[in-house]
Order: C-alpha cells, then structure tokens, then sequence
C-alpha cells in the first residue's frame, strides 16, 4: 500500500478529535469499436490518499503526491479548516477489521487483449449484419484496491474488479429512427461475459426496434400495465432508492440532485400497495456495485428501504447516521479516492412475488406490456417520474399482440406503488452508473426486480 | 524538466508519429453548505498528465498519476498500441506551429470561499428564505502541453458559485462562475443568495401544472442546460457516428434567424476559459450557429481532416468537444420578453434532460427552482409536476425573442461553464404526470 498511508494516520491523528485515511488505486482499460472501426484503446492508472478531519467542522483533503513535507502541508490546511464553525457529527458504529477480496476466474489483469477486441469486432459485426448502421461498443474494465483505516479503531483492506459492456446502436432514418443503449456490468473477472448472451440480447433489441420503429404509438387512455425487470429496476433506484438516501432528506443534496419527497414525513409513510418491498443489498453476488465494507469502513449489509408498502430503513453514510442518531448502515460510497463518500446505492431492487410471469398478464382486457426503456427522467425530490417505452406491446384479453412504440408512463412515486397489484417471481438485473455529489461521482450499480403489474396508469 | 516534458521525452525512443502530452497540476477547494450552515470543506491537490501516442494509424492514450509506476505505464501503453488494429478514422495531430504569445496566465483568485459561503447564506436567509443549499469552488491549475509539435505552459482558474433557496414547497436557484481575475466577489455572492430567495417567494405555493404547447420564457439556466445537453451534437465525433440532430445540416437552418451559438474558450472571464486543446492547438471563438444556420461543427485536426476543414480547437483528439459555449444577446429585455407573454409560461431552470432519440434530438427536461404561469404578462401561478417533452430541433426554430443582457451561467453537471440570455420559445410541449 501506500508508503504515506501510515504516515498520514500517525499525523492527522495529532490535530483532530476524529479522522479516517482512505487510500485507493485503480487501473482502468477502456476499448471501443465505432461504426465497423476500431476506435481507439486507453489504460489509465491511479492512486491517492483522503484525508477526513473532524474538528469544529468536517474538512477533507485529497492528494495523490508522494513527497511527505507536500502532504503534511495539505493535511495542516485541511486541520485548519477543521476548525472553521460547520457541522460537526460523524457517526462511529463498531468498529472493524476486516480484509475482503473478489475472486475472478478470467482474471481481469490476464485475460488476452485479443480477446477482448475480438468480442467487441463480433458485437459491431452482429449489429451491422442486423441492420443497425450506427453503433458503438465498449469494453471497459477495471482492477481497485484499498485500504481505509479511521481513529476509532476501524481497518479494512480490500481488492475488487469490475467488467462493463456498453453499446449504442441506431436503426431506420428520419421520423422511423431508433435507438437503443445497454450496460452490462458486474463484479468479477471476464468469466461474467459467459454468463450473458450479448449476441442474442442485441439481435433481439434490433429486431424489435426495427418493429417499433414502424409501429403505432399507443392511444390516450388508461391502460393497465406490465413493467418488466429492467423498467421495475429504473423504478426502484428512481424513487425508492434515491428518495431514501438520508442526506436528501435532510437537505444536504438540495442544491444539485435535490431533496426527497419524503422530506419532513412521519415514519414509517405509507409509498404505495402492500406487494411493494424494495431491497438494497451492497453484498449481492457478482453485483456491480458490490463491497463488503464501504467506503467508510462500516460492513455492508442487506437492508429493505420500502417494506410492504411503508417506508423502511434509510441509505447512511457516516454523517447522515449520526444526524439521524442511528449507526452507520454501509451506504457510504465514493466513486474514487478523491471523492467523498454519500449515503449511495448498490444494488437495489423490488423483492420478487409469488406470480408467475404469465399470470401477470391474464385478466388484462387492455393494457401495456412495457419491457424495456429508452428516455426517463424524474424532479429532484423523486416524485414525479416518466419512463418511455423501448421495447413495447399491446396487451387484449390476457395476450401480448402488437410492438408500441414509444409508450410514456408520467406519473409519481404514490401513484406508481400505489397502483401495483402483482409482483412476479422473475427477478433480474441491470448495469447502470448513478450520478450524484458535486464533483459528480458515477458509482457502479444493479438495478433489479421482477415484471410487475399496475393497474389503470394513465397516459397524455 | 516538467514531468510532461520528461514523459514526452522517455516517449521519444519509440518511433511514434504522433504524442500529444498534457500535465495539470490541480489545486481546488470547495465548500459545501446546506440548512444555512456548512457541510464540509474539500481541497484538492492533483498531480495528472494525459498521454495521447500515434505510430501510423495505431493509437493508445493513458492518463498518468502515479509517477511511481511511470515506466511500467509507459510500457503498457506501448504494448496496447502494438496489439491493436488500425484506427482507420484517426488522420494525425495538429502539425502546425502554434503561437501562444497572446495567453495570459491566470492566477488563483484571492477569495475567502468560506466568508462567500457565509454571504450567500445571510443574503438568502435576510430576504426571507426557510433555508439554502449550496457550494463555492475556487479552482486553479497549471497545464504543461507537449506535443511533438508544440509545447505550452498555461494556467486556469476561476470560481464558481451555487446557492439555492427554498421557502415552504417553492425554490429559487442561482449560480455562475468567473474566469481569474473575477472581481467584486462579495457582491456576486450577496446578489446571488438575494435572488434566490426572491425566486422562491415571488408566490407562496405551488399548483400542479398543465400540459399543451406554451410559448415560454426561458432564463439563462433553462436555455443554457438545453444547450449544454445539446453541445455534443455539434462534435464532429457524433455527428459521423450517427448520433446527432445536426448530421446532415450543414449550411441549412437549424434555428430562428436572431439565433447565433458559438463555442469561445478563449474568454477567460468564465470558468470554461481553456486557450489551448488537446492537441496544443490556440482556441478560439466560432460561430456554430449564424443567424439560424449551421456553419460549422466541433473539430480536431483528425476530424476535421476527414470533413476537409480545419481545426476548430476542440480536441479531444479522436471526440472533439465543446468548451465555453455562448448564445449571442438580442435586442430585447427581459421586463419586454415577460410582458409578451399572452398566455405562457416563465421557467427559470431545469434538470434531468434525458433523450429518447439522439437523431431526431428528441428529450424531455423537469422544470424546477421557479416555474410560473404568465397571463397578459403577469405572474398569476407557481406550477409544479410539469415536464418539457419537446425537441432541440424545434426549441431552436422557436425562438423568438432574445434578450440583450447575458449572464455566465454554469450549475453541477447540468448546465456547462457558458453565457446565455433569456429566450422566449414558442409552441414548446408541456407533458405532465397524472
């Protein structure tokens, strides 16, 4: 590890009442095709330190420098603003000692470079062939380690690796243009490219947006509807899981991502229809965003945010925690060593029901089957929220019949949960990158859950 | 020697083509506030250099900062870029001699961030505001550039300002940003804080919306977040790849006749101020729209070879990139573009800007921090649960009215460092949720 990390424990300790060291590396491999050609291949290496103080107020600094006079001279300049009047609480919790690692099978530092371009020409192939003439493919990897150490007692070192595939690929022209983008992603070596079937994923999606792009959009009315699992999964981290991250809630996102409509609620408040349960779980295996201890040195762990239709437990890091008065919960994460950590999601998720897939859609007389999605945004307290169909049929008495193009689902959180009447057994997940903090930080993530029904949703 | 000259040299032995090589020395500090108090002060000091190399059509690119594993990263770009393809679309880098003479170095600004953060604060909270959120940076840093036919050193800096306002369910919200230099620090900050709190008491509750097409007043921030999402769509890199409104427009209209963008990095009075890309090539100001038409794209010196054009000082050598972008002052004031308001909307900022169709540049964006429902020209509603489902083709061809004064706007990742006037837009979608 790095020779100033012990250093820099011994120094900050003398001149704060609480303090933590973190320190990360990472190398990153990014290559990509574009358009039938090769588009070029980087590798990007990097460490540092981060240094959190608390004094009077809470000051961070974070250096990458390896000359240790440089580095003292940072951390007295974070002391120093330590002692400027600010909000002061850190949450303790137990502490822990602990060391973690994520095995890979097809180790990310051996797998063949050959290979990698090989699965990334056979993918711009697939499309081309298809009949999509814009694309983009994307492989990204990445290898971290770290180690965080905090004046409580709390030591926890760790080693992970993350694999992500992403495209972007278009079909037909002018008004009748499609689109598609798709991330996978997980936590483990290349072993996770043989688990999914990227060639069949995308000759579906081209196949069906070359449907859409001919079909009907549906009428105004108000339909009942299927989502399925990567639309139920951009629900769960739009408004369950950003919502009840507690610094939302008390404010202290208000001016970039926002507050929470659950801000000044009384808990536990009531989000929708008892079949609503929602999980984040950072420990879930092979998960995107997995760890075992966060960024904060606090150990992860399962917890339900939206419990039978109740608001549950809330997303904490260190400072939220201690706000609250409750201990820390593992949901402190930063998407470097020179970020913060922010109460952040993982993996997050609907709890699957007892249906089956196809029992959701008997009893259906006009209704919506929404698979997948295109565009979707929400307002910064999390409340309303729009979803437009990618992949989409009509459903008439109980039968899925023709491709929809583009349906809109605009509505807000309440009425979402509100209208959910069953929840299917089928439980999958999606990749996705979440923004959040100034700097903006992208934290890995899954976004989970089963096909669900809703009835009677409206749409303009 | 500088560590970019000391990487551009070990880099030497290679046989390369092409090595474009860029350190930044980074020294940056931020407070962070909210609940009128502050959360926490964060200081950056950051060591990187980027490193572009080209043999014949072969490229690989590796961003340093750990100098302790210097060779071995070296040696690690080197073998990525023997065992991979040619990458047909690359055409060199900018081989001309470029004259830096006219740079200024920027200095770090003489601010007391923790005394502006306490302003904006007091400011916002004496006008009346339940409460505020916000942040303050202070940035600086010095680039060294070496390419294999130029090398610059130059330095940035600037300060950048956030604050918004909340009273009962309504917000308010300011920011902007300076290039070195910025003056008069404290009264930005109390002026910032006074009309963020103005914003969200001008009315006391909000309704719910309506949908149907609206002739809107757009401040600064809403225009500047629609044109920020909508800048990429002028590299050159997206509209060859497929993924842009602007493909296939060039020398046509694409907007109102008063409409003129422009990318200009080379203002050093914003936060955006970069006199030099990555490829070492001098900045400078271009119009991208003229009066509603198309003139140019974003380009490097590989892009804009293969549209057999030159440079616009965008690189990103293989993805130009827009840097500063501007919306040139009409004729009109703002008290004229509320007033012609017959029946419409005044929105002051949104968020969220999400697209469905890259092609056709079709998205939806959420109003928020002061969303107004305008009869004959006066404030009568405060609306909320509204969305802006509409197109960057057609915002563009309807603008009508465009204000005289612009304002250096620049929020989070929203709205880029940029300087954008008031616009009114007509027939704009306004969807809602039910």
């Amino acid at each position: 590890m790095n020779p100033l990390f012990d250093k820099a424990f011994e120094y900050a300790g003398k001149n704060s009442k609480w303090f933590e060291i973190r320190y990360m590396e990472r190398e990153t491999t990014r290559a990509m095709y574009r358009n039938g050609q090769f588009d070029g291949i980087d590798n990007n290496r990097e460490s540092g330190i981060a240094v959190r103080l608390l004094n009077d107020s809470i000051s961070s600094a974070y250096f990458d420098t390896t000359d240790w006079d440089a580095a003292k001279t940072i951390i007295d300049v974070a002391v120093r603003k330590s002692k400027f009047p600010g909000k002061n609480q850190i949450g303790i919790g137990r502490e822990d000692r602990a060391s973690w690692k994520i095995a890979q099978r097809k180790g990310i530092r051996d797998f063949p470079l050959e290979e990698k371009l090989q699965i990334l020409k056979d993918m711009d192939r697939i499309m081309e062939s298809e009949g999509a003439p814009m694309r983009i493919n994307e492989l990204l990897d990445k290898q971290m380690k770290g180690q965080y150490a905090n004046s409580s007692g709390s030591n926890v070192s760790w080693e992970s690796g993350r694999i992500q595939y992403f495209y972007m690929f278009g079909v037909g022209t002018g008004e009748e243009f499609e689109q598609s983008t798709g991330q996978f992603g997980a936590s483990m070596g290349y072993e996770y490219l043989d688990e999914i079937d990227l060639p069949e994923i995308v000759r579906n999606e081209i196949s069906v947006l070359k449907k859409a792009s001919q079909a009907k959009r549906p009428e105004p009315g108000t339909y009942d509807f299927v989502i399925g699992p990567e639309v139920s999964g951009i629900v769960a981290h739009e408004s369950c899981g950003h919502p009840t991250e507690y610094d939302r809630i008390i404010g202290r996102e208000g001016a970039l991502a926002g507050e929470s409509f659950l801000t000044g609620k009384e808990f536990p408040y009531r989000i929708g229809s008892e079949a609503v349960s929602i999980i984040d779980d950072p420990t879930y295996p092979g998960s995107y965003g997995y760890y075992q201890y966060d960024d904060e040195g606090v150990r992860a762990r399962k917890r339900y945010l939206y419990r039978n239709g109740m608001t549950s437990e809330f997303l904490h890091n260190r400072e939220s925690a201690a706000i609250l008065g409750v201990d820390p919960n593992g949901g402190g994460r930063s998407s470097s060593w020179d970020m913060e950590p922010l109460p952040r999601m993982s993996t997050t998720y609907i709890e699957p029901g007892n249906f089956e897939v196809d029992e959701l859609f008997e009893g259906i007389q006009r209704g919506i089957y929404m698979k997948s999605f295109t565009e979707w945004n929400i307002d910064d307290v999390r409340f309303n929220e729009k979803y437009v169909g990618k992949e989409a049929y009509l459903i008439e008495n109980g039968k899925v019949t023709d491709v929809l193009r583009r349906p809109v689902i605009e509505t807000n959180t309440i009425n979402f949960y509100s209208s959910v009447d069953a929840v299917a057994n089928d439980l999958q997940f999606h990749a996705a990158t979440c923004g959040k903090g100034d700097p903006e930080q992208g934290c890995d993530v899954w976004l989970g859950g089963p096909h669900v029904r809703l009835r009677g949703i409206r749409i303009a | 020697m500088s560590i970019a000259d000391d990487i551009f040299d070990r880099l030497q032995k290679f046989g390369l083509d092409s090595i474009a090589v860029s350190n930044v020395k980074e020294d940056s500090s931020q407070v962070r506030f909210s609940g009128n108090s502050k959360d926490i002060h964060n200081h950056w000091v950051e060591d990187s250099t980027s490193v572009f190399v080209a043999r014949g059509k072969k490229t690989a690119s590796t961003i340093v900062k750990d100098y302790g594993i210097l060779d071995s990263s070296i040696d690690q770009l080197m073998f990525l870029l023997d065992h991979t393809p040619d990458n047909e679309s690359f055409m060199g880098i900018n081989p001309e001699k470029q004259d830096y003479s006219s740079i200024n170095g920027a200095r770090k600004n003489d601010v007391d961030i923790q005394e502006l953060a306490s302003i904006m604060i007091d400011s916002a909270t004496g006008k009346g505001a339940d409460r505020s959120a916000g942040l303050i940076y202070n940035n600086f840093a010095e680039v060294t550039t070496v390419t294999t036919h130029n090398r610059v050193q130059y330095s940035t800096g600037g300060t950048e300002f956030l604050i918004r306002a909340f009273k009962g369910d309504m917000t308010g919200q300011e920011a902007t940003h300076t290039g070195s230099g910025g003056s008069d620090m404290d009264s930005i900050a109390r002026s910032l804080g006074e009309q963020a709190a103005e914003t969200a008491m001008m009315l006391d509750h909000r309704k719910e919306g309506k949908q149907g097409k609206f002739r809107i007043l757009m401040s600064p921030y809403l225009i500047g977040n629609i044109v920020s999402y909508a800048s990429a769509y002028f590299s050159y890199y997206s509209v060859e790849s497929g993924f842009s409104c602007f493909a296939e427009s060039m020398g046509k209209k694409v907007g109102n006749d008063k409409l003129t963008i422009l990318d200009d990095p080379s203002d050093a009075s914003g936060s955006g101020f970069r006199p030099v890309d990555d490829e070492g090539t001098v900045t400078f100001s271009k119009n991208l729209v003229e009066n509603g038409i198309l003139r140019s794209y974003l380009h490097s010196y590989s892009t804009a070879s293969r549209n057999n054009t030159r440079t616009t000082g965008n690189a990103g050598i293989i993805a130009p990139m827009p840097f500063q972008m501007k919306m040139a002052g009409g004729d009109s004031s703002e008290q004229e573009m509320l007033a012609s308001l017959k029946e419409g909307l005044y929105i002051r900022n949104a968020w969220y800007t999400r697209f469905q169709d890259d092609r056709n540049g079709v998205f939806s964006t959420v109003p928020r921090d002061g969303v107004f429902y305008v009869q004959d020209g006066e404030i009568k509603e405060a609306w909320g649960g509204i969305r802006i489902s509409d197109s960057i083709p057609s915002v563009l061809a309807n603008i009508d009215l465009i204000s005289k004064e612009t304002w250096n706007v620049k929020w989070w990742e929203e709205i880029f460092p940029s300087t954008m006037p008031y616009v009114t837009v007509n027939e704009v979608n306004v969807s809602r949720a039910f």
